[in-house]
């Protein structure tokens, strides 16, 4: 049981450290999850329009879906401990507090998804902001953009 | 139709500006906000195709193809509808609506060709999205209808 454990641990610890299959080096592993993160960016500012009254409503489940998408792939975009582009340190330093959050958003956007396609977008809306948590991360994982 | 109001609780809705700024609080007719709105289309969809062009070069999750795909294609079928408000500005050229029954049917294949591209990537992942992905490439109309950086 204690060698299990062991094992498992180790095997943990290599993901971590090991570049995720896929990439070629380190230049690709930054580039592919900023394209993540940028297109959650304007997929994010696009829904805020409309919810604010200044976008298309009929795009609101559209954008909800590709949001829930997008977030469903994050954090593996992460996987791979590569410093760099806008991502401080503590994103690896402090992965457990990281990856939790991440999984949460995607858990959050696809529930908030999933109501606007069963109940409606209004109802979906009401999730919006749980859905969206990336401010609070960002403070904590983002440098500021130069 | 959503209403502000009856979508986000009180103040709430300042929160989800993830982007950084807040956004202004008006209806679509506010030229701004409609070039804003369609440059948040464009530029999704230049980092998904980005993304995809990773992914069949082998540089990026092969894993994610799906996802990439299906985000792309449904962005594409929002792009129309962005620029159909006539408000010149951003990089749009004034072509884009002097020449709007060009302009449109390319936005329409561009829609069918990232259907066909999720489509393929349903079906067959990244063997069967590498060769299509070409039949997505967006210079052609940049040419014409897009002003360059400045």
């Amino acid at each position: 049981m204690m060698f299990v454990k062991k094992a498992a641990a180790v095997t943990l610890g290599l993901t971590l450290l090991l570049p995720v299959a896929g990439h070629t080096d380190d230049k690709d592993v930054i580039a592919y999850r900023q394209h993540i993160m940028k297109s959650l960016e304007h997929q994010t500012a696009a829904l805020g329009q409309i919810l604010s009254g200044a976008g298309p409503a009929e795009n609101t489940l559209a954008h909800m879906e590709t949001l829930a998408l997008t977030a469903s792939i994050a954090l593996k975009s992460f996987e791979a401990k590569v410093p760099g582009g806008a991502a401080k340190p503590e994103v690896w330093s402090n992965w457990a507090d990281f990856s939790k959050r991440m999984k949460e958003f995607a858990e959050k956007s696809a529930e908030m998804a999933k109501v606007g396609r069963e109940q409606g977008v209004d109802q979906a809306a009401m999730l919006v902001i749980e859905a969206l948590p990336c401010k609070g991360c960002h403070d904590d994982y983002r440098n500021e953009k130069s | 139709m959503l209403h502000r109001s009856a979508a986000l609780p009180g103040l709430a809705w300042a929160a989800i500006a993830c982007a950084g700024s807040l956004l202004p609080v008006s209806g679509f007719a506010d030229d701004q906000d409609v070039r804003d709105y369609r440059s948040h289309i464009m530029k999704t969809m230049g980092e998904q195709l980005a993304a995809l062009d990773q992914i069949t070069k082998g540089k990026a999750p092969a894993g994610d193809v799906l996802a990439q795909a299906e985000v792309l294609s449904i962005t594409a079928g929002l792009a129309k509808l962005a620029f159909t408000p006539k408000v010149e500005g951003g990089r749009a050229k004034p072509e884009v609506w002097r020449e709007w029954d060009d302009f449109s049917k390319r936005l329409d294949e561009m829609a069918a060709a990232a259907a066909d591209l999720a489509s393929a990537a349903k079906q067959g992942g990244v063997a069967a999205v590498t060769p299509k992905l070409g039949s997505l490439s967006c210079k052609g109309c940049h040419d014409v209808y897009r002003e360059p950086k400045k």
